[in-house]
């Protein structure tokens, strides 16, 4: 692809985080990409690093290597493990396009699997929350008009979602919010991180004590009286402070992470955030948005839904969609040993998950679809390469707040490197041609 | 393409007259023609009614409201799983129903055209992905505009052309069907916990009131000849006393008139149907509405039918759903989207006892009894507001039934019974009533001259039930009239058959309809600039990535309208 | 009685689903027609047959029916599916769901049950002389309604969430108990004779929680009212002293979580509250 004559691409969606930055312009020359703008430095490196660690040719393990075969062998071998499997997990997902996804949701019917997404090792707890507690909250734009009051706990955008407080919050403009003086910053974390520096009020949290410090702002906002001295190592004057700054502003928005979801607790302190968020509603207007991370995870949430009614951890072993985290989630499943084939889509299990699911991810067949070389795709019987969402292949994704964009297409992927879309969509018809058993 | 001829059956076609008489229905290449060859298959309907595949003005089946919904109550499903067959994907069931199992159970009633009727422009594109996977039915959705940013700034500057334009701009960067309108001005001032409850309250900051959005949307609507009327669920949702709020918002466009058809559609009247100061004396406003509408013709309502049991109740109108969830104390979703919209989930339960409920149960019922004219009012139940569509046949048996909308009223709460006019109204509906108020009129209110009847040209969507006309009373044998309509004999879409004897035996992929009206490239290309000028400042997505390219819908119908401006 | 029992052919790993293995299914029904019942294996149909090794006798009538599992069925799920009367004996270890909606009748188990162990059990009794899992007598995903009635009593250790939503009935754990013993709780009793992780009765809206040993702290949402000597558990009188508080306030609950004073010296500083 030589003497390719230098396109910029505008607008182009960036496929990392779930900030769903779209006003990226991309500049390339064939298959290279020489510069990303208007994004931050990790997309940057998503455009300019695609071609680093690839998997280029569909790979089969004979005689225990990993051997570059045909596409068509690949996918044969591919659909018979799965076809032979009595309890599948097709894993990974929050990585690719929803058309993907509904491909891998089609395949999980079609042979009786449990088919989960990373939501389960981040943001599940927080689905947990929303079902026991509900949700107030908005898409990002309403809180870059009107939050006067930002509270950001438990996670550090400044690192995780970079653009995040230019866009959306502190230091974004909008039309009711012109400059970083129309609004207030409080950050709760057990360190003072980079974000917290940035912090009207920072609030130095015990580490796992989210749940009581909430369930103490919560009663100060209803008006009761906290016995204590201190909640969490935090002065109850304190607390009183913030309960105050909290009930007395026009529009409050509060964003929580992983500190929230994955500390004692878990889906109990994000419910305790969602009712503290949903009690100061009586008294002023107030939104929750939690900071979700893989760029289409909360796709796989949105797909898996409606199709399923059920947003992760769906069994649909026996026909019909079962939803019950710590038993039909891919992480508990795997750990009790349980289940006995893996389809992995773009994602890393064996590096991610904890030790007890890894040991036995180990022990039983993986087919990987991956654009790069993991450690997964290492331990894997059939490895395909895949293109990479929004950079060689096009698909829709949805950001933080529930708004779908379209991801481009930018460069070609690698010869011969197909969407995850085409491969799962080849498995399924190999399997159905198979005669998957029911 | 195969020939269908269906023979024997007793046809309701009332776009077309026909009330009963027996006409056999030829069809050829998915269309219904004047006659086939010998060589059709023959599907023999004899002792059966034949009517046009249903037509579904308004349910809530498809976008980011319901997903959030789906998401939140995993109580609503598990007690209603769906397996997958030979020929249907699996899902669940309920009050929010999964997207396969939404079409298969539309279809299994003899329905094949659903409108999803209110979509946030900003989230229409999850609202499309829905309804692509949604199977068997055509489908379509209705935009909201009634809290829009730009359309109050154009409402406030006095520029319809413009407007009209922004309306073309928009229905078809959403690829969308109608202009909706859900509490105008309400979900603006809902940005700071506020609500507006008058046509003449002011929208905070944008200085524009309900009154003059819907007046300037209802001019844009005939402006630009768009095929449906303006939808709009009024202010006050839920409130005692608003039934004044919905007759001043059907009066405050009564001088404009389109070429054809109706100038405004209230959606749900029940929610805002209410007379009365507090809940405690909350009575029926069904008279003076149903008189409003018997006495112009500018509008056309639909009821809105409440069933009694847990539902789960879904609008764009974010302030009335906190309103009722403070009540209720179940489960509380909100969603606002930027400078458009909002939208609001919560779950609840009706009951007989209530008396509350009560009242509305027959508010609904006695909006469509005193309608007079089957083609003003049509047949819903707000799914999921009301109760879930697959209540359709029992509503059916209420409206053709005295005697079985009596059993409920015995059961209803005493102090309910007493105040409401519902337990004198005799009138029962018959067969082709049904058939006009859940096919024919809602059809011809959109505007989909190839729906609703069984005339040469028209698309072969037919429902077959198992009643013979001739032989029995619906209004003793509702129970039968209710089984037949739950469970269709057959239902053929496209002219191939779907559904036999209630059960999917066959799976099609339908159409999504949209509106593309034309207008002049002086207007667009002025609005064009002030959405490009503006359009940062008010989005947090690129003006670029905002409209949905055609190719998006697995199949995509655009009707083109050419606007007056 | 008579004894129909039910021994593993060998380990499951996958997991089996066997609703059928409960007094009401077997009731009156031949040997053969048990055998040949099918459950799910993961994905796959198969005989129960092939799993079970099914002997004895089969009660004629519900009462008169004790279906006996000797082995280790920690992969089978939902044994006792909505019984209603009779019993089942494990000896063994049994798997999740055990009892889910039982409205009768009595479990028992020798060695550990899973989670969710009589979620919305509606009567009955069960008893479990090892641990038992997470969510004992809870609601359904998203629903609002745990246990309705019956007792639970857990000889060893539990998991977390136990009781939770409880609208009646018993509880009684032994030993420890993991994190939000009563999260939810309306009413019901729930006893815990060992140490708790902490967040006891956590947005509860009624009942009754008694720890013997340390509570793991009280939450703000919840307001010491006094010290008493004894708790009750129906007629049972526990001595005390112990330290009487209620809430969550946040639900504007009146729930009680009793709390023994010799255990929970961390609590002490409540009682400078007693003269306000």
């Amino acid at each position: 692809m030589r003497n390719m004559p230098r396109t910029t691409l505008q607008n182009v969606l960036c496929t990392f985080c779930a900030s769903g930055c779209d006003n990226l312009e991309i500049t390339y020359d064939g298959r290279i990409v020489d510069s990303a703008r208007n994004g931050c430095a990790i997309s940057v490196s998503r455009f300019t690093t695609a071609d680093e660690s690839r998997i280029l040719k569909p790979l089969v393990r004979r005689e225990g290597k990993l051997r570059p075969t045909t596409f068509t062998r690949a996918i044969d071998r591919a659909a018979r493990i799965l076809i032979n499997a009595k309890y599948p997990l097709l894993y990974g997902w929050s990585q690719t396009s929803c058309e993907a996804i509904s491909k891998g949701i089609e395949l999980a019917e079609l042979v009786g699997g449990i088919v989960d997404n990373t939501t389960t090792s981040c943001h599940g707890p927080t689905i947990l929350g929303v079902q026991d507690a509900g949700e107030a909250t908005c898409t990002l734009g309403e809180v870059r008009h009107s939050a006067d009051l930002v509270i950001y706990w438990a996670c550090n955008p400044v690192h995780s979602h970079p653009r995040h407080m230019n866009r959306y919050t502190i230091f974004s403009e909008g039309r009711f919010r012109k400059t970083r003086k129309d609004r207030k910053l409080i950050v709760v974390d057990v360190r003072k991180t980079d974000t917290a520096k940035l912090a009207d009020r920072f609030i130095q949290i015990q580490p796992n004590g989210d749940y009581e410090l909430l369930t103490a702002l919560r009663t100060a906002i209803n008006g009761e009286e906290i016995e204590q001295d201190f909640v969490a190592e935090v002065p109850v004057e304190t607390i009183e402070e913030i309960a105050d700054m909290m009930m007395e502003c026009e529009f409050g928005a509060l964003f929580f992470g992983l500190g929230l979801t994955m500390t004692m607790g878990k889906h109990r302190n994000t419910e305790a955030a969602l009712a503290l968020v949903r009690d100061l509603n009586y008294v002023t207007k107030f939104v929750v948005v939690p900071m979700r991370g893989w760029f289409n995870v909360t796709g796989a949430n949105e797909v898996s839904t409606w199709q399923t009614g059920y947003p992760y951890a769906v069994d649909l072993t026996q026909g019909y969609p079962r939803f019950n985290p710590g038993d039909t989630s891919a992480i508990d499943a795997l750990a009790r040993g349980e289940v006995d084939t893996a389809l992995v889509v773009a994602s890393d299990p064996v590096s991610h998950f904890p030790r007890a699911a890894v040991k036995n991810l180990l022990e039983i067949p993986i087919v990987t679809v991956e654009p790069k070389r993991t450690p997964t795709s290492d331990a894997s019987e059939v490895v395909m390469p895949s293109a990479i969402i929004g950079v060689e292949a096009a698909g829709t994704i949805y950001r933080i707040d529930g708004v779908a964009l379209e991801a481009k297409k930018v460069i070609e992927p690698p010869l011969g490197v197909r969407t995850d879309e085409e491969i799962l969509d080849a498995i399924i018809k190999r399997v159905k041609k198979m005669g998957a058993r029911r | 393409m195969a020939e269908l001829l269906i023979r024997g059956g007793y046809v309701f076609d009332p776009l077309n007259g026909i009330e009963g008489e027996k006409i056999d229905i030829s069809i050829r290449d998915g269309k219904i023609v004047e006659k086939v060859s010998r060589k059709a298959r023959v599907l023999d309907v004899s002792g059966m009614t034949v009517m046009p595949g249903g037509v579904d003005i308004h349910s809530h089946i498809a976008g980011s409201k319901a997903n959030c919904a789906r998401m939140m109550r995993p109580e609503d499903h598990w007690r209603d799983p769906e397996p997958k067959t030979k020929y249907t994907r699996s899902g669940v069931g309920h009050t929010i129903p999964s997207v396969f199992t939404t079409g298969y159970r539309y279809a299994r009633m003899g329905y094949t055209t659903v409108f999803e009727p209110a979509t946030p422009p900003l989230k229409t594109r999850h609202t499309h992905e829905e309804l692509n996977d949604i199977p068997i039915i055509d489908k379509g959705c209705f935009p909201l505009l009634g809290n829009n940013w730009f359309v109050m700034e154009y409402v406030k500057q006095g520029r319809i052309d413009e407007l009209a334009a922004y309306v073309a701009w928009m229905l078809e960067a959403t690829k969308g069907y109608a202009i909706k309108i859900v509490n105008p001005g309400g979900i603006e001032a809902w940005r700071w916990g506020r609500n507006l409850r008058h046509l003449d309250d002011k929208v905070p900051n944008f200085d524009v009131t309900p009154r003059e959005i819907v007046r300037a949307l209802c001019q844009v609507n005939k402006i630009l000849n768009l095929p449906h009327a303006v939808h709009i669920h009024p202010n006050g949702l839920s409130e005692p006393g608003n039934y004044q709020t919905t007759l001043d918002t059907m009066d405050c466009v009564h001088d404009i008139q389109r070429e054809s058809g109706q100038t405004m559609h209230v959606t749900h009247a029940q929610f805002t149907g209410r007379k009365g100061w507090s809940w405690a004396d909350v009575r029926s406003g069904a008279p003076e509405i149903a008189d409003y509408v018997n006495t112009h013709d500018h509008v056309s309502i639909d009821p809105g039918q409440l069933v009694f049991t847990n539902v789960t109740w879904m609008t764009a109108d974010g302030p009335a759903m906190f309103a009722l969830f403070k009540f209720s104390k179940t489960k509380w979703f909100n969603a606002d989207v930027e400078s458009e919209t909002g939208a609001g989930v919560v779950s609840a339960t009706y009951k007989k006892s209530n008396y509350v409920n009560a009242i509305q149960w027959g508010i609904a019922l006695e909006l469509a009894l005193l309608v007079k004219d089957p083609w003003k009012i049509y047949l819903t139940t707000d799914h999921p507001n009301g109760g879930p569509f697959t209540a359709y046949p029992r509503v059916i048996s209420w409206l053709v039934s005295r005697e079985a909308r009596q059993r409920v009223i015995d059961k209803i709460n005493k102090t309910a019974r007493r105040r409401l006019d519902l337990p004198g109204i005799d009138r029962e509906y018959s067969l082709h009533e049904i058939a006009t108020i859940t096919r024919a009129a809602t059809a011809k209110s959109l505007g989909l001259g190839c729906k609703g009847q069984l005339g040469a040209g028209a698309d072969a969507d037919i429902a077959i039930y198992s009643i013979e006309p001739r032989k029995i009373d619906p209004a003793k044998d509702y129970k039968a009239v209710r089984k037949a309509f739950a469970s269709a004999a057959f239902t053929v879409k496209d002219g191939r058959i779907v559904v036999k004897n209630g059960e999917v035996v066959r799976s099609v992929q339908g159409r999504t309809f949209w509106t593309k009206p034309e207008v002049s490239e002086g207007i667009m290309k002025t609005v064009t600039s002030d959405l490009e000028r503006k359009f940062d400042d008010y989005y947090t997505v690129r003006m670029a990535n905002y409209p949905i390219e055609e190719r998006y819908l697995t199949s995509s119908q655009a009707i083109t309208t050419r606007g007056d401006v | 009685m008579t004894d129909l029992v039910f021994t593993p052919t060998r380990q499951f790993r996958i997991p089996v689903t066997a609703e059928c293995i409960s007094p009401d299914f077997v009731a009156g029904k031949s040997l053969r027609e048990i055998e040949l019942t099918q459950v799910w294996e993961g994905n796959r149909r198969i005989k129960l047959g092939s799993l079970f090794k099914v002997q004895g006798e089969i009660g004629r009538t519900l009462d008169d029916c004790t279906v006996k599992i000797t082995g280790n069925v920690s992969a089978v799920r939902r044994i006792g599916f909505e019984m209603t009367g009779g019993s089942i004996q494990i000896d063994g270890d049994a798997g999740m769901y055990l009892g889910e909606r039982m409205q009768g009748g009595s479990i028992t188990v020798t060695g550990n049950a899973g989670s969710w162990l009589a979620t919305q059990m509606r009567n009955g009794q069960i008893e479990v002389q090892g641990d038992a899992g997470d969510a004992i007598g809870g609601s359904a995903r998203g629903g609002t309604k745990g246990m309705r009635g019956g007792t639970i009593t857990i000889h060893g250790n539990c998991g977390t969430e136990t009781g939770a939503w409880m609208q009646s009935g018993t509880i009684r754990i032994k030993g420890n108990c993991d994190l939000y013993a009563g999260i939810h709780m309306k009413n019901g009793t729930i006893m815990i004779e060992r140490n708790c992780a902490g967040r006891v009765g956590a947005q509860m809206t009624g009942g009754k929680i008694i720890v013997l040993g340390n509570v793991g702290g009280v939450l703000p949402s919840f307001q010491f009212e006094e010290i008493r000597a004894k708790a009750k558990v129906g007629d049972e009188k526990i001595p005390g002293p112990f330290y009487f508080f209620s809430g969550d306030v946040n639900e504007e609950g009146k729930g009680q979580v009793l709390a023994r004073v010799t255990d929970n010296s961390d609590l002490k500083w409540n009682e400078r509250l007693i003269e306000r």
